[in-house]
């Protein structure tokens, strides 16, 4: 038998070994174990702000983290948040006053990320240019202090660990974390076999998780590079993942119109957000601060409500001409901010 | 061996070494971890504004009305 033939043999007895684990385990689904729980209320949000400035359809928008509120409180600005849109600026908004902040020219406006840095001193952008490109915010003049070039497709999404670190996704199937003081990387991450889309930091920052165009989310060791657990069950590309506030599970959101729980312990779909109404892709989600809230962003320019225990619909925030491209909620859980194709972010509670 | 058919050697290698690691994980009956998560939910529900909504008086996004003498 060739090596080939062999390992392909091997792999299909593995992918049977694990099924069965995962099935020795699968005692029951969420929305069973959650069926004493509560109905959540119906949640009707109003827009609170719409943010005009942008000239062309944005792509990602990220809020900043409570870090800088006090010293920023004092001089009458409060929660800022950065958006990108490929008119090829990054916009830094005060979300209470809905003023601009900062604009941020990019070199190359095929912009399709964006992230604030806990500490509020830096942003970061990317695209089709292939690079991460790091802003610093508080020198006189915002200056770029790195250009993050090594990956070989599209930047995708990235997330600061800190000032010195960044982790990147990208369409040329890896991830990457990057030491901020040399530019160069420091592990890369390999397993995926299509495009990563996304990512998400968990809240210890010692794991993250990544969707991709191979449908599959996999978990990740920061330190170590290994990739950890792999999740099935999409039948097309995850755009949007996120860590479930308490770290034991997350929810992706995949172009074949549904979202998903994932619990960590158990290595498999607990839960599956979907309608046979909804026919479009999911862009984009967020959680609530509870976890017991998501917020969807769909290719039919809204946002749906889902209960993440129970698996239903609960709301929906209608307002946007075009698709929803980004969602984010702040550290705070205060509102939720949507930015759409229709070059304007909303915010509502 | 052309390059395409060590690609796919090589892929498939990393395929089934990732395979074996991912048999070795301990799991858990989804019962338990669905517990712990409703539990967690239950918990942190009364701290979450969008689930319970927000008064008017503490909104940092709610414009306040303010009177105008005519």
């Amino acid at each position: 038998m060739g090596e080939m033939e062999q390992m392909k043999k091997e792999a299909e007895a593995l992918k049977t070994q694990i099924e069965a684990a995962r099935k020795a385990v699968g005692d029951t689904d969420m929305a069973s174990a959650a069926s004493g729980v509560a109905p959540a209320p119906r949640v009707q949000l109003k827009t609170r702000r719409t943010l005009k400035g942008h000239l062309a359809k944005i792509y990602a928008m990220h809020w900043s983290t409570d870090n800088n509120l006090s010293s920023l409180s004092s001089i009458g600005v409060f929660r800022l948040m950065v958006s990108a849109s490929q008119d090829g600026k990054l916009l830094i908004w005060d979300s209470h006053s809905g003023n601009k902040v900062n604009a941020v020219p990019l070199k190359s406006s095929w912009v399709m990320t964006c992230a604030y840095a806990p500490s509020g001193n830096l942003v970061a952008s990317g695209g089709l240019d292939n690079m991460c490109t790091v802003y610093n915010l508080k020198t006189p003049v915002i200056k770029t202090v790195k250009e993050l070039d090594a990956h070989t497709g599209y930047l995708s999404c990235a997330r600061f660990l800190s000032d010195t670190e960044i982790l990147t996704s990208s369409g040329d199937t890896t991830c990457a974390l990057w030491d901020l003081e040399t530019g160069k990387q420091k592990t890369v991450f390999l397993n995926h076999v299509g495009d990563c889309m996304c990512l998400s930091l968990s809240p210890d920052m010692n794991t993250f998780v990544s969707g991709a165009c191979d449908s599959l989310a996999k978990l990740w060791d920061i330190r170590d590079g290994q990739c950890k657990q792999t999740f099935q069950g999409h039948t097309s590309d995850i755009n949007a993942i996120s860590f479930y506030p308490s770290a034991n599970a997350i929810i992706t959101g995949s172009d074949d119109c549904t979202c998903k729980m994932y619990d960590l312990r158990a290595d498999q779909e607990v839960i599956s957000y979907q309608d046979a109404a909804l026919n479009s892709g999911v862009t984009s989600l967020a959680l609530s601060m509870s976890g017991r809230l998501i917020f969807a962003g769909y290719d039919d320019f809204n946002c749906n409500i889902w209960d993440s225990l129970k698996g239903e619909k609960v709301g929906v925030l209608s307002g946007h001409d075009n698709r929803v491209s980004c969602t984010g909620v702040p550290e705070d859980g205060m509102c939720v901010c949507t930015g759409s194709w229709d070059s304007f972010l909303k915010i509502w509670n | 061996m052309d390059v395409y058919c060590s690609n796919n050697v090589l892929q498939a290698r990393r395929a089934v070494e990732q395979l074996r690691l991912e048999t070795e994980l301990q799991r858990i009956k989804i019962s338990a971890a669905a517990e712990q998560l409703v539990q967690y939910c239950q918990e942190h529900r009364r701290a979450d504004p969008l689930l319970t909504g927000i008064a008017a008086s503490s909104n940092p996004f709610k414009d306040k009305k303010t009177c105008v003498l005519l």
